[in-house]
């Protein structure tokens, strides 16, 4: 069973086509790799999926619904989130306030309840729809914190945060969305091979865990051939090969690509 | 000499411009949009509200509501048409619109045109300014405290970051900009019975920048420092008359100066919260205790 | 027929003396992405230096013009410098900018009416006022060379823009300002560059637009048309900052002319919500879309 299936997948930026009739699949509860020279389209892909770009063609389905249309909070909301290859945190909140803030898609209060419990003693508002859903979140940004072991730098400002800890940081801000399906952008550039060693278990981690699917663009091939169960190779904007780990390894046009043949460049 | 009377007229006039800056506080401070049209809504608000009580008799505070909701209305349509648009493009569209009602008001006879509306009942009095501050800074607060309030700060952070954790960003920026219209309508609704008459001049552009730049003063991300800021930025002045003319100058040098050397503001996106206050006082029993222990 | 062609000619003529100021705009938006609101206190002070020049100091016209220009660009260069060059080495957010230039601008203003008063002054007669006559029409000389002073100095503008290598370096900076400064441009000096040269023709303008009408501290609040002229045009595009300043000047003369002068102002901030809603890039502006 797939969670996402990406067909005939096309962008153009004026007459530059950055991805071209890319297929694949995503298999529900696995790591998939997404590999690729620079340039290739992989980041593009991701800005598709998620609906930050809008698609120039083909179709992308995610849980059986089609949502190439769809505008990227409402795709959020369906069960994909991601992690950017620029880190891109709430900068100036802290650690708890980034988690916190991504964590209201659990709750349900409007705006009209928030304005009249705000303010009003404990004891009148405890039935209250707000101060319980409030109460909820809280708990939920704690637990998370835990769970990456981010709680004790709850109240650092996420920019003052070691860089890391950051990519750590946004994992655990994605990660409040209860997500289906997680989208992870080159999660260990700049890393050490101990700090990259650590993601790795991270990962799999997290995928147990939260129980969801893994999508990952990343250059560090250890990382890669460790935990993914499928690769992905894209080169140019199109898909070049598809495979389990092995199979990609020995993939002749893969090492071409990758070597930089010569010919095909 | 400062009599009671004069001093109660500052007093007033901080407060009724406290709305508008609240307003503002919220769609600049905490959702990050910039707008230089505030005293168009404000000049809705107060027209509207004059024509209510004028026109229809409706009472006082309903038709300084209507006010409000009005200029909620048009600041609605101004979203739709206009908050979609990238970079600097939807302030120059609320300056735009800012103008366009001023200029328009300049030419309906219907409300005394450019020579202005005189003769509104006096229906503002200290206490109903005081009254509605404080609801509409506890409103704010809690709007603000809410999951809503740390939606439209993650707008204002980081905007592509808030759509892909499943914030509508335009939905959330137009609540800010509806909820800070109204406020600024509702400013516009008290200033016109405070002043007794209402003259398109009043809402000029100078008037909307004057608005935004005690945002920053008080600091972007903080409603103690709109409140401290209008305080000082339109008191102050009023206390010293005799340097009317130098007013204006003196905040185009500040404005620059924050851009420049303190762009957080007086306070710095902090609050100063009861908490704070709290433990201030706690603080400073302990430091007793121990010195007492010694 | 004749009253139309009338209304035309005037539109042109102040068409054009938008378009002096309107380019300033551009140019500023074209390397450093931000209205540059305090460029009409740029232009309400030309029109101050050229009046004082004329009056106090007696000097003859063209000499108290070009002076006047100079001054201006001096000024442009110096709130530059004070104004924004910080911001700009703390790479601060566009709106900053923005809120400096209006912080700039309402000083201007603020000091001339602090200093030498909000009185409206007119210039000593320059040119006669009586009008050339051709047919039926009557054309004043002062619009007249209001047209072909401004003409001059856009064309000039477009040729140096256009066809020297100042001006190519001026292109290249406004196309990549990081990637120029790696191939070698002084940008610091190219945007010194800009703002000078917008300060100049800012300069001019004040000038032309006090000896049409008067002079006096709200002057700015007039320039505000020639900037609704550059978004109309497309920001950023001088070409679009021509054309969109003699539609607007056009459009204005026409509509004081068969509806009523009260709506004149009232019209050009009408369309500028018109534009922004139905094509924000402008008329001559190019659509982009943003990568993440």
């Amino acid at each position: 069973m797939n969670i996402l299936e990406v067909n005939g997948l096309t962008k153009q930026f004026g007459g530059l086509t950055a991805v071209n009739d890319v297929t694949f699949d995503v298999e529900r509860g696995s790591i998939t790799g997404l590999i690729g020279p620079n340039g290739a389209g992989k980041t593009t892909i991701f800005n598709l999926v998620t609906g930050v770009y809008k698609v120039s063609g083909g179709k992308i389905v995610f849980n059986g619904k089609e949502i190439q249309n769809e505008e990227a909070y409402k795709i959020a909301n369906m069960g994909i989130t991601r992690t950017f290859q620029n880190i891109r945190l709430f900068k100036k909140l802290t650690v708890y306030e980034n988690i916190l803030t991504a964590c209201q898609y659990n709750a349900n209060y409007s705006l009209f309840e928030a304005m009249i419990f705000g303010l009003v003693p404990k004891r009148f508002k405890r039935n209250s729809r707000f101060y319980r859903e409030e109460k909820q979140l809280k708990e939920q940004a704690e637990e998370l914190m835990e769970i990456l072991g981010l709680e004790d730098r709850k109240n650092f400002i996420a920019n003052n945060l070691p860089y890391g800890l950051q990519r750590r940081l946004e994992i655990a801000r994605a990660l409040a969305l209860r997500p289906k399906l997680l989208l992870l952008d080159e999660p260990a550039a700049g890393m050490n091979p101990d700090e990259t060693e650590k993601l790795t278990e991270l990962i799999a981690f997290v995928r147990d865990k939260f129980d969801l699917s893994v999508l990952l663009i990343e250059h560090h091939m250890d990382l890669v051939m460790e935990i993914c169960d499928k690769i992905v190779v894209l080169n140019f904007g199109c898909k070049l090969a598809e495979g389990t780990p092995k199979e990609i390894q020995q993939n002749p046009e893969v090492q071409k690509a990758y070597l930089g043949g010569g010919n095909n460049a | 000499m400062l009599s009671w009377y004069y001093l109660k007229g500052i007093i007033m006039l901080a407060g009724i411009y406290l709305l508008p800056v609240l307003g503002l506080s919220l769609l600049t401070g905490f959702t990050g949009l910039f707008s230089f049209g505030h005293a168009g809504f404000m000049a809705i608000g107060g027209y509207t509200t004059a024509f209510m009580m004028m026109k229809l008799k409706v009472p006082f505070i309903p038709a300084i509501l209507i006010g409000g909701l009005f200029a909620a209305l048009f600041s609605f349509i101004i979203g739709k048409l206009t908050l979609k648009l990238k970079g600097d493009y939807f302030c120059i569209a609320t300056l735009g619109f800012g103008e366009a009602i001023r200029l328009l008001l300049d030419n309906i006879q219907y409300f005394g045109g450019a020579r202005g509306w005189p003769g509104l009942p006096l229906k503002t009095t200290l206490t109903t300014v005081i009254i509605i501050d404080i609801i509409a800074v506890i409103l704010l607060r809690n709007i603000i405290r809410s999951r809503h309030g740390r939606n439209m700060i993650a707008v204002r952070e980081e905007e592509l970051a808030s759509s892909i954790i499943g914030i509508d960003t335009f939905k959330y920026k137009m609540i800010s900009l509806v909820i800070s219209a109204f406020y600024a309508g509702v400013g516009g609704g008290l200033l016109g019975t405070y002043l007794g008459f209402l003259q398109p001049k009043i809402f000029s552009l100078t008037r909307s920048t004057e608005l935004t730049i005690i945002v920053i003063f008080g600091g972007l991300g903080s409603l103690t420092g709109s409140v401290v800021g209008t305080i000082l930025l339109i008191a102050l002045p009023e206390i010293l008359r005799s340097f009317a003319n130098w007013r204006l100058v003196v905040y185009g040098v500040i404005v620059v100066f924050i851009m420049i050397a303190r762009p957080e503001g007086l306070m710095g996106g902090k609050e100063l919260s009861f908490d704070i206050i709290r433990n201030l006082f706690r603080k400073r029993v302990k430091e007793v205790k121990a010195e007492g222990g010694k | 027929m004749t009253g139309f062609i009338q209304q035309i000619i005037n539109g042109l003529s102040i068409g054009s003396v938008y378009a002096l100021m309107a380019v300033g705009y551009s140019l500023v938006y074209s390397i450093m992405n931000f209205s540059n609101f305090a460029h009409g206190g740029i232009i309400m002070f030309g029109a101050y230096f050229g009046f004082f020049f004329m009056t106090l100091y007696k000097f003859p016209f063209s000499i108290a013009f070009i002076a006047s220009g100079i001054c201006a660009a001096l000024m442009a260069i110096l709130v530059e410098r004070v104004a924004y060059k910080p911001l700009r080495d703390r790479r601060a957010p566009f709106l900053y900018f923005i809120i400096s230039a209006m912080g700039v601008s309402i000083f201007l203003e603020n000091i001339i009416i602090a200093t030498i008063g909000p009185t409206f002054r007119t210039y000593p007669e320059v040119f006669s006022t009586q009008p050339i006559k051709i047919g039926n029409m009557a054309i004043g000389r002062i619009d007249l060379t209001m047209f072909i002073i401004s003409a001059v100095f856009l064309v000039l503008l477009i040729y140096l823009i256009d066809y020297t290598k100042i001006g190519k370096a001026i292109q290249a900076t406004s196309f990549n300002m990081k990637a120029s400064a790696l191939m070698g441009i002084n940008t610091d000096f190219i945007i010194l560059l800009v703002f000078g040269l917008g300060g100049f023709l800012a300069g001019l303008a004040g000038v032309l637009f006090g000896m049409k009408y008067t002079v006096y501290p709200q002057i700015g609040n007039i320039t505000l048309k020639s900037f609704i002229a550059a978004v109309f045009g497309g920001l950023g595009s001088l070409q679009g900052a021509v054309i969109g300043s003699v539609l607007l000047g056009i459009i204005e003369t026409i509509t004081s002319g068969y509806i009523s002068s009260q709506y004149r102002d009232l019209i050009a901030f009408v369309l500028l919500i018109f534009i922004l809603v139905v094509r924000p890039m402008g008329l001559m502006g190019k659509v982009t879309e943003d990568k993440a």
